[in-house]
């Protein structure tokens, strides 16, 4: 065997796990659904053809601008949320927290219900927002309320705290990451040069964790924009997203054709964030780092 | 080396055989189904008297069986759907025809049953039905001093926040009968969007669409619901054992009513022990399964006098035919099922 050959080999080896990757999971699915939303449904299951009713249906049909706009209005409360409770928490864990013991078992904290199933932590919340729950039983003990409330659960603001607690570690983690590599040097010689804590803050800090903050909003925005459960332990009426259409599609309403659209112009919208996402990244180190 | 791969070699041929002698003397029924209709008290005899081990898979809705199905994978042996399910079941060529000759109860079973037109094809039969009963409405006791009698109970202003609906296409049939419209399976398109503003006019009263069986029985006892529809006898045992005192009733716009039969997956590998399972679940051991587990009726009236009290076999109205024909019993939407999907589905989007 020359070198040379033994070289591309070696170049295929390596390239070629993670080009088989893309192709096996994700090339060959997408292809196949994008074949699916062409197809039409016919009774009793639905039959290859190539036509546009599908995608001409979603843009038609009022019930599926509502349920796209309410699912991203829910991801991004959700997102906003994570943001705004991960962001102080990451900060105080590395700037605030001296023992490097306590700042590991508060980051496991954070980290550590992952291990735990999704459906049980977002099971624990009915416990906790329904009428009988400890929420209502807590604000009944201090006096609050008279008689318990049923505001707190099977709506869209239970949905959006479960989401919340339920992907925040997705958001602590990346801010947590690049809070962690700001040099200290960079702060001390803002504090030098006289600038204040709070103007230090604006100027150093925060912009270089942008990259951090943008990954976890990302992050944040994707699995919320394709959450399912949710809606079925602890929304209401009015909680349906776009995941369900789509699981309805494939299964209730059997019309495959609908639901491999609705799958696609969903994806479009989730590309459409991660490339604007991704801008606001690249302006993020274009410009502080 | 030599030795080490022989003694591989060997243990995977014992391996092998092993396995082979095992599945010859045994089969394995995978069955798709609700909950409470796999239950250990008749699935463990079972397993003991042929051998054939049984793992279930529920469904929450009927909506579940076809998409199952059409994924294929040859996963599922036995289904056991609606009779407003059965037809495109059949119709999609996802089940087998049954040789009737081969089940023992056969002839026990009620005629308007065996000869539903849901089950047949050809002239053939797909289904051998298995349990029966009403989609009444229920309440619980203390909250409602004057027990209602009409579905437009489920309207009233008073109960914001109280009320209940099987988060399925079936909630356009309640909407539709209080509308007047009665002919519930087979709704024009004017009807149909009466029916969604209906349902949509009802959303503040809305606690929670119920999605499974057991979710209902929740909602009921953490106290965030008095009054849905539900799968007659079921839910309500269920709470009755909590000591939740719920009641039934059929309202005076009528009720829907529903046929579960068991049908055998076209192209199973397991069809001896299949026979075996809907032998079974027709003669007295499965129907007295389905009485004492889920509180249904039982589609044989003969075996169930076995098991029953004269007093349970009236109050399940085995000996009311009158009963059983009042009922709206459910229908096959064919073309018309997305049209019915896609406005339930409007109704939850807003």
């Amino acid at each position: 065997m020359s070198a040379p050959s033994s070289g591309r080999l070696w170049r295929v080896a390596v390239l070629s796990p993670p080009l088989l990757w893309t192709f096996v999971f994700m090339f060959i699915p997408y292809s196949i659904l994008f074949v699916y939303s062409f197809w039409e449904q016919v009774y009793p299951t639905f039959q290859p053809a190539f036509q546009f009713g599908n995608y001409l249906q979603i843009i038609t049909d009022p019930q599926y601008f509502n349920v796209l706009s309410r699912t991203l209005k829910i991801a991004l409360f959700v997102s906003l949320g994570a943001m705004l409770v991960a962001f102080p928490y990451a900060y105080f864990l590395v700037f605030k927290v001296k023992s490097s013991a306590l700042r590991q078992v508060l980051y496991m904290a954070v980290v550590a219900p992952l291990w735990v199933s999704y459906l049980l932590r977002a099971y624990t919340w009915k416990t906790i927002l329904g009428t009988t729950g400890i929420l209502n039983s807590f604000l009944m003990s201090i006096g609050v309320l008279s008689e318990p409330s049923s505001v707190f659960l099977y709506n869209q603001t239970a949905m959006i705290v479960t989401l919340i607690y339920v992907f925040i570690p997705f958001m602590v983690m990346p801010i947590y990451a690049v809070l962690e590599k700001i040099p200290k040097s960079l702060t001390e010689a803002s504090n030098d040069l006289g600038v204040g804590r709070l103007r230090t803050f604006f100027l150093v800090t925060l912009p270089l964790s942008i990259p951090g903050i943008v990954a976890g909003f990302t992050m944040t925005f994707c699995l919320t924009f394709g959450d399912f459960i949710a809606p079925f332990l602890v929304g209401g009426p009015d909680g349906l997203m776009v995941a369900n259409v789509i699981a309805s599609q494939f299964g209730a309403a059997l019309n495959w054709p609908l639901g491999a659209a609705l799958a696609l112009v969903m994806m479009l919208i989730v590309l459409t964030i991660v490339t604007i996402s991704d801008r606001f990244e690249q302006l993020g180190k274009g410009k502080f780092a | 080396m030599n030795k080490k791969s022989i003694f591989y070699g060997v243990s995977l041929a014992a391996l092998c055989t092993f396995s082979m002698a095992s599945s010859a003397l045994s089969g394995e029924l995978n069955i798709l189904t609700w909950e409470g209709y796999a239950d250990p008290s008749v699935i463990e005899p079972f397993e003991a008297a042929t051998g054939c081990k049984v793992s279930a898979t529920y469904v929450g809705s009927n909506d579940d069986f076809a998409p199952k199905l059409a994924a294929g994978g040859g996963v599922f042996d036995i289904v056991t759907p609606s009779i407003d399910t059965t037809k495109s079941l059949i119709d999609a060529g996802f089940v087998q025809p049954i040789d009737v000759s081969k089940i023992e109860a056969w002839d026990d079973l009620y005629e308007k049953f065996t000869s539903a037109e849901g089950l047949h094809k050809d002239g053939k039969i797909y289904g051998v039905p298995y349990a029966w009963g009403a989609i009444p409405f229920m309440y619980l006791k203390d909250k409602f001093p004057t027990p209602p009698t009409s579905i437009s109970v489920l309207w009233d202003p008073e109960l914001k926040g109280r009320v209940s609906l099987w988060d399925d296409k079936s909630a356009l049939y309640v909407a539709a009968r209080l509308n007047g419209d009665m002919n519930i399976y087979n709704l024009t398109d004017e009807q149909i969007a009466a029916a969604q503003a209906k349902l949509s006019e009802q959303r503040p009263n809305i606690r929670k669409y119920w999605a499974t069986a057991g979710e209902l029985v929740d909602l009921y006892k953490s106290g965030e619901v008095w009054i849905s529809n539900t799968w007659g006898g079921y839910q309500s045992s269920l709470l009755a054992a909590e000591g939740i005192e719920v009641v039934e009733f059929i309202p005076e716009e009528g009720a829907e009513g529903w046929m579960d039969s068991n049908m055998i997956v076209a192209g199973t590998p397991n069809e001896e022990c299949a026979y075996q399972f809907l032998n079974m679940a027709s003669a007295a051991e499965g129907q007295a399964g389905v009485f004492k587990v889920n509180g249904y009726s039982s589609t044989n009236p003969v075996a169930a006098r076995t098991f029953m009290s004269p007093e349970e076999y009236s109050a399940l109205h085995q000996d009311d035919p009158g009963y059983m024909d009042s009922l709206l019993l459910w229908t096959n939407l064919g073309a018309r099922l997305p049209t019915y999907t896609n406005a339930w589905n409007a109704v939850k989007s807003q």
